[in-house]
Order: C-alpha cells, then sequence, then structure tokens
C-alpha cells in the first residue's frame, strides 16, 4: 500500500511560512504530536533545536529510525503526554501542534 | 486541550508563537486525478465525534484568546492531497488509519472504481483533505 501525502508541497511551504524561521533562524521548536516525523523533516534543517513528542511508541521508532545522521545533534523524540510536557519553562521559542490539536 | 494550550504557555519563551496545523472535517472530496483532468467522484461522510473534538479545540482557543493569553496574527485554509495508485490502496489506507475520523460508504467506493478503471492509466485516486493552519503569538506567559 503506498500513498503520497502532499506532493505539491503546499503544507511544507505553509509551515516554513508560518514558523517564521526566515526572520529568527536559530528557533527552538516543539513539535506536539510529531508521529514519525513527517512534518518534522520539513523544517528541522532551519531549526537550532527540535524535540518532537508523542504518544505512539510505533510512529516515535520510524521518527528516529527515519532521523538522518546529521540531525542527531539536534532533533530529539519522546513518549509524551502534551498536557505533561517535561521540558522547563520557557524553553522553546515556537511550538507546532502537527495535527493534534 | 485546555492543559496543553496551558503547557504550551508554559514552555514558550514570552511573546513565543504556536502554529497549529490540522484537517477540518468538511465532508472531503474523494477524486481521480490525472496530469491532464482531475474530477471529484463523491465525498466521504464525517464522523461525528471527531468534529466534536473540533468543536472543542475552537471553543478552547477562542477562550484563551478572548482571556488575552494568546493572539491570532495568521490563518488560511488550504487543499492537501493525498494519492494512492489503486481505489482499493485508498480503501485498505482509509480503513486502517482513518475509520475513526471518516467513512467511504459502499456507493461511492462503486463509483471510484469505475471511474477509475475507465480512465486514462496513469489516472490515480485522491482525497482532497481541507486543511487549517493558524499562527498564535503568546500574549500572557504562565506563572
Amino acid at each position: 500500500m503506498t500513498v503520497q501525502i502532499d506532493p505539491e508541497g503546499t503544507e511544507r511551504r505553509l509551515l516554513l511560512r508560518y514558523a517564521d524561521f526566515a526572520s529568527a533562524p536559530a528557533k527552538h521548536v516543539l513539535e506536539v504530536g510529531c508521529g514519525d516525523g513527517r512534518l518534522t523533516w520539513h523544517y528541522a534543517n532551519a531549526a537550532a533545536r527540535v524535540a518532537g513528542i508523542d504518544l505512539h511508541p510505533d510512529d516515535l521508532r520510524i521518527a528516529i529510525a527515519d532521523r538522518p545522521t546529521k540531525l542527531v545533534e539536534r532533533v530529539g523524540f519522546a513518549r509524551a503526554d502534551a498536557e505533561q510536557l517535561p521540558f522547563r519553562g520557557e524553553s522553546f521559542d515556537l511550538a507546532i501542534f502537527a495535527w493534534s490539536f | 486541550m485546555v492543559h496543553a494550550l496551558k503547557e504550551a504557555q508554559r514552555v514558550l519563551t514570552p511573546g513565543g508563537l504556536l502554529v497549529d496545523l490540522r484537517p477540518l472535517l468538511d465532508r472531503w472530496p474523494v477524486e481521480v486525478a490525472s496530469s491532464a483532468e482531475q474530477h471529484e467522484v463523491g465525498r466521504c461522510t464525517d464522523l461525528v465525534e471527531p468534529l466534536a473534538d473540533d468543536a472543542a479545540a475552537n471553543a478552547a482557543m477562542a477562550d484563551a484568546i478572548e482571556s488575552g493569553q494568546w493572539g491570532r496574527d495568521l490563518q488560511e485554509t488550504f487543499p492537501l492531497f493525498y494519492y494512492w495508485d489503486t481505489p482499493d490502496e485508498m480503501r485498505e489506507y482509509v480503513d486502517e488509519d482513518w475509520s475513526d475520523v471518516i467513512t467511504i460508504e459502499e456507493p461511492l467506493w462503486h463509483a471510484l472504481r469505475s471511474a477509475w478503471a475507465t480512465a486514462d492509466p496513469e489516472t490515480r485516486v485522491r482525497l482532497r483533505m481541507k486543511m487549517q493552519i493558524t499562527r498564535y503569538r503568546q500574549i500572557t506567559a504562565v506563572t
């Protein structure tokens, strides 16, 4: 079963514009509901640091397996609940709620 | 949802941004598409519970804006396409991944198979999802 998602690139283009990496490139990003990292790879190169969280371990395993070597230091994934974030206060410049509201 | 918003406020720096990207149920069109032409065959059916979740999320965010915690500075909707080579592949995906969100009735599957089978060989099937992206700016930090 093969699915192709957004070959037009609309979602990626809008996400990059809304995340405003152009005017503030060194962003620390929290992605809530990162799943298998499909959206993460759209912007990870533009961020200083990314923390992706999700409740589904199978999806997180895919995200970790797909993580490019050059991003290992900057992009991390963890199983966590959006209602109890395991992070200190004021540690991110941008939060992305990815299909998770 | 309310707790997730409060947590986002807590971990964001003052003036930090929140980007909310999500699908909006809207009886998404089911289409056949090739490079030469695209047309709608029918529309899927939205399930009730996710519609209620959408409404609850919108209400929670509206409350947060009303109370001065967040300001909304950008918002738009856009189409997001999922493509499959065949109707059967699409059906397998929908049954596995989206059975708690939408249903596609049997007559529509039948119509989709017919439309795809009689189209150009390169024709694929696709779902046109309605997406919404919104950017909020934190006004009041959690203390």
